[in-house]
């Protein structure tokens, strides 16, 4: 970096994700909340029947978006295995994002402290804190098994002569109940991403790929302590 | 800023025990109380999954939903039939009944087994009337006038075709179409119309509403 160019409005951001992420974050994370609106109407006959040129909209639209989230969890193969920069900061935050330690742990007791009015103090973040790796986690799992799920449901939608109606009548509970699922922690994502006032910030490093370097250092120390050591920063 | 410096597993080690010491671990009884309740929560987040993933999932085109009146409901038989017949709800009741045990299959994909329906065979309702020889095909309309599908007589006369107004034991609820409902079993929902009023027998295919719209006319299941 040419620390010489840098003014010092620049440098009270950090980079935070770089854009085969925020790419994938969005392209995924949109048809994801896409289909779980169209997926929930299942349980509204006045919306299901909703027509639009003698095709039931909500229908054709879950299943359409459902493909287009099948191939979009496909195409992140791409970046991911990219022999490139890009690549290599997408592989680190998805390492990042499924390795657990003691930290997690004692973050998580802090919730629970906190929960119940008890005084704590957290553990010092990495660049990811214990429960924006179980929003990770669950995300991909969720995401995983929906698609599957989904995928046998998408077919049985076009042709019915490539399932066996028991199998796809077997799989139709395990598509909703994972769906279910799936909507309270995207509730509380969307909920401390667009509008809880502590952790709104990191909405900027979804959009534009950085953040202020001041809430970083509040919430995850760790992190920018890493970051400004390879910059050669350190205090 | 010593702890800046520190290890992650040192650091680590070292919040456990400031914690411990300051006293700020779970007690007994606040961890017991986070237990029942996340027991509690578990058990009804279980018990509502279950109540909505299995089941029936609700499909009708009749909007506003039918009303059935047991006063004013009239059940009518006619078309190329000899004797075409007009049954009140009492008299629909009172025709000879079955009971039935079949499993239920949409055509999205989600099924009922195991479904206990009571109602009038079609084979008694057609001895009733007498279709008249040129009569091939039988047409199933609702209350509402919006859905309707076919069957061929053929299709129409096998035994286990009903007109059912009992589900599971109680009147149809009104999410399936009372008083009466079409069944059958061998075939996905949507050739069964629901607030079924009118039964009219043809010498020629009356294609069904979503049929109309590219589905299949004979959807027959196959396992």
């Amino acid at each position: 970096m040419d620390r010489g160019l840098t003014t010092s409005a620049a440098q009270d951001f950090i980079e935070r994700f770089e854009s085969p992420s925020r790419r994938i974050h969005w392209t995924l994370g949109i048809l994801y909340v896409l289909l779980l609106l169209s997926g929930v109407t299942n349980f509204w006959p006045e919306a299901k029947a909703l027509q639009f040129a003698d095709v039931r909209v909500f229908a054709w639209l879950h299943v359409v978006l459902g493909w287009a989230f099948v191939a979009g969890l496909a195409a992140v193969l791409g970046p991911l295995l990219a022999p490139t920069p890009a690549g290599h900061a997408l592989r680190a935050d998805l390492g990042e994002l499924t390795r657990a330690g003691l930290d997690d742990y004692l973050w998580l007791q802090h919730l629970a402290l906190r929960a119940m009015r008890a005084p704590s103090t957290p553990p010092r973040a990495g660049k990811f804190n214990a429960g924006q790796k179980l929003n990770a986690l669950a995300s991909l799992t969720l995401s995983l098994g929906l698609a599957a799920s989904g995928a046998v449901l998408g077919v049985n939608y076009m042709t019915k002569s490539v399932f066996g109606v028991g199998f796809v009548e077997s799989v139709f509970p395990w598509h909703t109940a994972l769906g279910l699922i799936a909507i309270p922690p995207l509730v509380a994502h969307l909920y401390l991403a667009l509008l809880h006032p502590g952790t709104r910030e990191s909405l900027r490093g979804m959009l534009l790929g950085r953040v202020r370097r001041d809430w970083a250092r509040e919430h995850h120390p760790a992190w920018v302590d890493a970051v400004e050591r390879a910059e050669g920063r350190e205090d | 800023m010593d702890e800046r410096t520190s290890s992650t597993a040192r650091r680590a080690g070292g919040e456990r025990g400031a914690a411990a010491a300051a006293g700020r671990v779970l007690s007994r009884g606040r961890f017991l109380a986070l237990l029942a309740g996340s027991a509690v929560a578990g058990w009804a987040a279980v018990k509502a999954l279950g109540s909505l993933t299995g089941g029936w999932r609700i499909n009708t085109v009749e909007q506003p939903r039918p009303q059935f009146d047991a006063n004013a409901y009239r059940l009518t038989i006619d078309g190329l039939v000899e004797q075409p017949l007009t049954l009140s709800y009492g008299e629909l009741l009172a025709l000879p009944a079955v009971r039935q045990v079949s499993d239920f299959h949409c055509v999205e994909g989600w099924g009922v087994d195991d479904v206990q329906w009571d109602g009038v065979s079609l084979q008694t309702i057609t001895d009733l009337v007498r279709p008249s020889p040129e009569a091939g095909f039988v047409t199933f309309h609702s209350l509402g006038e919006i859905y309707r599908d076919s069957l061929t007589l053929e299709q129409a006369l096998l035994p286990d075709v009903l007109v059912a107004y009992r589900m599971d034991g109680a009147e149809l609820p009104s999410d399936h179409g009372p008083p009466a409902r079409l069944i059958m079993p061998r075939m996905y929902g949507y050739k069964g119309p629901k607030w079924l009023t009118r039964i009219e027998f043809r010498d020629r295919r009356d294609i069904g509403y979503w049929e109309e719209r590219g589905w299949r006319v004979d959807a027959w299941i196959e396992a």
